[in-house]
């Protein structure tokens, strides 16, 4: 099985990898202290000499000032860290869980499994993504779980692909075919040899698919079917959006949320840049 | 169907175990009001309807009651209000400016009669048997001053018994371009600002650009005289097709595509056509046109028109220019929901395509003319599918327009047509529902631009379902109502372009508005007042309670 | 390049078999959402008897099975259904704006893997050095950035604040294109165009760049690149000649299938820059609840993305003989 070291060399041996795991640490200690770090409460109408603060440009109070109906803008963007990041994990779970075993079964098993399988893989590719999100939470109703449910029903269809080329090839290779003539059992084989070579993949499709679950969650609020009670940053542009910050040359507003989607996403990237060899013209990547 | 009633049969399992213990314990705790959902439309489709629901959500729960916002999509929303009126609690709304509605008929009868409560516009299921016959009453009083005791009468029972939670009058903001067009040469229509049909047939091009290009967020879903299909299509149907009277500028009927209309009595009204007009195809216009255009809405073809007509009993052709219609009773809103809201349709292009409908399943609201033919001063020029429509004005009309086109552009992206009027894309901001206090601020940046902000006619308020307890009860909806801050709506949601609103009848309609109308404004203090003194009362954990005797019967809409 | 025609078949009988269970699965996830297809027509006394007779007219009165059999009957004979919002048949509406769509993605995708195969090859020579890390980095900033974002700025540099470029539609307000060849053949349309697809270009750019970047990066350690040098061939002759033609092959399937996922339409993009397309079209057709023009716009998105998938594999099996039968399920 994978071994701690080895996880910890390739971080530093790849400079990309380092940095993105610094990132994710750093938005994951953001999000883990909000409370203690932001000034206030990210829905508070905030009032100064009780009238409420509209529309603030950047000042002491108000670090990134505030929105149309007057809340802290700073304060929205440090608790924004808690739906992006769960939003990002869950999905990745889900990718990662279900795509693997999936290939993995699939690749492993071959025959009618396989082609059923694969069928459905199909099936996940033919649904165009972000309008099946959107109908599912429109049928479901604006949470960020509905979000997280109907992005997880499609995504794993690439790790599935992939995990089952790769499984594929492995099980071509001498020592598997060695281990099962000398009558090793099927779990010994996948667990002793297969799933350790397609584990950096899985976890590989699970860092892309961060990025992509947190873009589509953005996405997907921008056009007004985000949880309006979990302010993501996809929320914060949405809100923007809806209040002409652009006309009003908030760029105070407009611009850090759609950074801090952009520095988390890239974050992912830059992890699993770190397995470029993996990156294979076969394995017809998104 | 199959997971949805599993899901169904295993609630309801549970529920029963459920009321069976706990009918065992006959407790305090069935006083306790329900949680209470608060259905709004999202933030970007209703930013004030959304802001000043969750502001009323949360000030409900100061109260005691479990409130919790819910947001869902238009259509959800409407579904549940409309066709599930067992359901739900409490829901914003609005009903929006239309020249019909400049006579108080349509809000006085339909939103509020006990006869609309099963599936016409009284969705709130308000059942008044004194409010009836008041409503009643004024239908049929044509004398305008005995009408008009009527009418203040009918609000001030509106608001002693909180029928709705009114909020505010909305200000319409229209700008337009003075470089293009000659300031002044728009029409303020009461309660409708200058986005209407006298502005179109009269604004005047001074420059080059002889087109007026305005915008709107929704597209055009259909081109048909005999449907109702939205807001911006009712603009293009104003201007394709002519009715025989019109909503004035000052909100009243006034001839129009008849030179005269005379009552010789209650029921009977004499329509003498205007001579000459034509079709845009260049037949015609005869009394047997008009003829067709009253009568096909009494076929089951056309369900949207159809109330509009119920009254005439016949249509009875005098000469090639005269028509008599006879009604079945006396109507005071006739003028003004019928004979200036009928399109009229050419009998040579729509009789055969009726006669056709009778052979056929569907209705008059399918088909759909490759180029609709009216009489209005606009002829239809083009329709770009989700894109734009196009006019072209009609120069042997009777009004013909000063401009050359009408167009109009579908926008989804609202900030784009800030740009666009500041860059001559546009040169009629027509829809902007955004910050007001931006528009104003560009105008005064762009000295080109000009400004034109009027108190609309419709107005938002929070329906509350009288089906439901507490809603029933109108001390509790007072309540709501004192607690529901119109001078912060006011300012926080609106910017301050909103005025507060106390009836169905806008401040616009100075003849029909009551003024003096005592509503409650006075917060938590005097809302808990109300409840005091109608038996409510709170346990020890803060929550509102039935008054004693009475328990929850109903369970929460989600 | 052999063609196995027994393979072919069988994943043409696959690619039949998908699209029947997409259909089925749209066809009941559309009719189980809550939503009324008659809150379409709400209005004053739309009576319950008006509401049966409209109910019957769209066949929602029958049982769902029923409603199904005759949903997939009229699939076959190419009848998508009539669209309750616009009463038109859902082909005639969707036909109306897919143009539109295939259009911008077609623009899209030609800029993005025009910038992309050149930006590839030109990180694969950098190799090494500093300025191959720069490029690595703008790469992945442009796929990181959420699409609406990117597309609200630009809309605010180059249409609002330059004023260079038009910001919505199409065309100019008034103007008709003579014919849909007229439309795509015409310098006014694609400055319309431009906006909406560099938006969508900046992000798609991003794959066939690092694709291309490290198929080259491959093909230039392998032995047939080794023994041109050894031939005393340039290097920029060696990376364009030989490896640039190999390494280009896996991207033009990547194209392929970018195609195929495009054609959804992109929602967010038509949106901010108003154009109207399959995207939003779908979109609206949902929140209104036109069950038929919603299915319809869907599954044709879902039959040509399954199409181009299907084509990308015959792709791969003609241009890559070391993918075997077994290896593409």
């Amino acid at each position: 099985m994978i071994e701690m070291t080895s996880i910890l060399e390739f971080f530093r041996q790849d400079k990309f990898a380092l940095v993105g795991a610094i990132i994710y640490i750093l938005f994951i200690l953001v999000a883990l202290f909000a409370p203690a770090i932001a000034p206030y409460d990210p829905q508070e109408m905030v009032r100064v000499d009780g009238r409420i603060a509209f529309n603030r440009e950047p000042e002491k109070n108000f670090k990134f000032g505030t929105t149309n109906m007057g809340r802290d803008i700073f304060s929205q963007l440090i608790y924004g860290a808690r739906p992006a990041l769960t939003v990002g994990f869950t999905a990745a779970l889900f990718v990662m869980v279900v795509g693997t075993v999936v290939g993995l079964v699939s690749g492993y098993f071959g025959g009618k499994v396989d082609s059923l399988l694969m069928r459905l893989t199909d099936v996940a590719f033919g649904i165009p993504f972000d309008p099946f999100v959107i109908v599912l939470v429109s049928f479901l109703g604006p949470s960020i779980w509905n979000i997280v449910l109907a992005m997880a029903l499609l995504l794993w269809r690439d790790t599935a692909r992939v995990i089952r080329s790769q499984v594929l090839s492995i099980k071509k290779r001498a020592f598997v075919e060695a281990a099962r003539v000398s009558g090793a059992s099927h779990s010994r084989i996948i667990f002793s040899y297969i799933m350790p070579n397609i584990l950096p993949l899985s976890l590989l499709y699970g860092s892309l698919a961060i990025g992509w679950a947190i873009l589509t969650e953005a996405a997907v609020s921008f056009l007004g079917f985000g949880d309006p009670s979990s302010i993501s940053w996809g929320y914060m542009l949405h809100d923007a959006y809806v209040s002409q910050a652009l006309s009003r040359g908030a760029f105070y507003w407009m611009l850090p949320p759609g950074i801090c989607i952009m520095l988390l996403v890239m974050a992912g990237f830059y992890i699993s840049r770190g397995a470029e060899e993996v990156l294979q013209p076969k394995l017809r990547s998104m | 169907m199959s997971w949805k009633s599993k899901i169904a049969s295993s609630l309801l399992i549970c529920l029963l175990f459920l009321t069976l213990s706990g009918g065992v314990i006959a407790s305090q705790g069935d006083r306790v009001i329900r949680p209470i959902y608060v259905i709004t439309r999202p933030q970007s489709s209703a930013p004030d309807e959304y802001e000043t629901l969750s502001y009323l959500t949360a000030m409900m729960t100061e109260l005691g009651i479990d409130a919790r916002l819910r947001v869902v999509p238009w259509e959800q929303q409407s579904d549940l209000v409309w066709f599930e009126r067992d359901r739900w609690d409490i829901a914003g709304w609005q009903m929006t400016a239309r020249p019909e509605r400049l006579d108080p008929d349509e809000f006085i009868y339909n939103l509020f009669h006990s006869s609309t409560t099963v599936d016409g516009y009284n969705f709130i299921g308000y059942v008044n048997p004194k409010y009836d016959a008041i409503a009643e009453a004024q239908r049929v009083t044509v004398d305008p001053e005995e009408r008009r005791e009527l009418i203040l009468k009918a609000q001030e029972i509106l608001v002693e018994d909180a029928v709705y939670d009114f909020t505010v009058h909305p200000m319409i903001s229209i700008v337009y371009n003075t470089d293009v067009f000659a300031e002044d040469s728009v029409v303020d229509m009461a309660g409708m600002g200058i986005r209407n049909f006298w502005t179109y047939i009269n604004i005047d091009p001074i420059g080059d650009q002889k087109a007026i290009i305005l915008n709107s967020g929704e597209t055009v879903q259909a081109i048909n005289p005999f449907y109702i299909s939205g807001t911006v299509d009712s603009w293009v149907y104003e201007l394709i097709y002519d009715r025989l009277m019109r909503m004035s500028p000052e909100g009243l009927p006034e001839p129009w595509a008849a030179e005269s209309v005379e009552w010789l009595s209650d029921t009977e009204v004499q329509i003498l056509l205007r001579d000459g007009m034509k079709w845009h195809d260049g037949e015609p216009v005869t009394a047997k046109d008009v003829k067709f255009s009253f009568e096909a809405p009494m076929t089951g073809e056309v369900p949207m028109y159809k109330p509009f007509v119920d009254v005439i009993s016949r249509v009875e052709i005098v000469d090639d220019l005269t028509l008599v219609f006879h009604l079945k009773r006396p109507w005071a809103a006739f003028e003004a929901a019928s004979l200036a809201k009928i399109n009229l349709a050419p009998e040579h292009i729509w009789g055969p395509l009726f006669e056709d409908l009778k052979t056929r399943p569907e209705n008059a609201e399918s088909i759909q003319e490759d180029v609709p033919i009216g009489s209005g001063p606009f002829k239809f020029a083009d329709w770009k599918f989700a894109e734009e429509v196009v006019l072209d004005a009609y120069a042997d009309h009777f009004a013909a327009p000063k401009v050359d086109k009408w167009i109009v552009r579908f926008v989804t992206n609202m900030e784009s047509t800030l740009g666009m009027i500041q860059n001559g894309e546009l040169n009629f901001l027509a829809s902007y529902s955004g910050d007001a206090s931006l528009l104003e601020n560009l105008v005064s940046r762009n000295p080109m631009l000009s400004m034109v902000s009027s108190v609309d006619l419709g107005y938002r308020f929070i329906a509350l379902n009288h089906n439901r307890a507490p809603f029933s009860d109108p001390a509790f909806r007072k309540a709501l109502v004192a607690i529901t801050d119109q001078e912060f709506v006011v300012e926080a949601v609106w910017k301050g372009y909103a005025v507060p609103a106390n009836s169905v009848i806008a401040p616009a309609l100075e003849f029909w508005k009551n003024d003096e109308l005592k509503w409650p404004q006075g917060g938590l203090e005097q809302a808990r007042q109300f409840l005091k003194e109608a038996g409510y009362e709170w346990d020890n954990k803060g929550r509102l309670l039935y008054p004693s005797g009475q328990v929850e019967e109903h369970t929460p809409s989600f | 390049m052999t063609l196995n025609w027994k393979y072919i078949g069988r994943r043409f009988g696959q690619m039949l078999l998908t699209l029947w269970i997409i259909a089925t699965i749209l066809f009941f996830v559309f009719r189980l959402m809550p939503g009324n297809p008659l809150t379409a027509y709400i209005d004053p006394n739309f009576t319950k008897e008006q509401q049966e007779i409209l109910l019957e007219q769209f066949g929602l009165d029958k049982p769902l099975f029923q409603q199904y059999l005759v949903f997939l009957l009229n699939l076959l004979q190419g009848n998508l259904g009539t669209s309750f919002v616009y009463r038109d048949d859902v082909l005639r509406v969707v036909a109306r704006v897919l143009p539109n769509t295939l259009y911008l993605m077609l623009f899209s995708l030609i800029i993005a893997y025009v910038v992309g195969v050149l930006g590839g090859i030109l990180l694969a020579w950098l190799r090494g050095k500093k300025g191959e890390t720069v490029g690595i980095i703008l790469t992945l900033f442009t796929r990181s950035a959420p699409q609406f974002w990117v597309g609200m700025l630009v809309l605010a540099i180059f249409s609002f604040r330059l004023g260079w470029l038009p910001s919505s539609g199409t065309g100019p307000a008034g103007v008709t294109y003579a014919s849909e060849w007229a439309k795509f053949t015409s310098p006014v349309f694609w400055k319309y165009m431009l906006l909406p697809s560099l938006t969508l270009a900046i992000y798609l750019l991003g794959l066939p760049l690092l694709l291309m970047r490290t198929n080259m990066v491959e093909t230039m350690e392998e032995s047939y690149v080794t023994i041109a040098r050894m031939r005393g061939l340039s290097e920029r002759r060696v990376m364009l000649k030989y490896a640039a033609r190999n390494a280009i092959l896996p991207v033009v399937t990547a194209m392929a299938v970018g195609f195929g996922y495009a054609i959804g339409g992109n929602v967010v993009i038509e949106n901010v820059f108003s154009w109207p397309g399959l995207g939003r079209l779908l979109v609206d057709a949902v929140t209104m609840s036109d069950y038929p023009l919603a299915q319809g716009a869907f599954l044709l998105a879902a039959a040509i993305m399954v199409f181009m998938n299907f084509v990308a594999d015959l792709l791969y099996s003609v241009l890559d003989p070391r993918i075997t039968v077994e290896d593409m399920g």
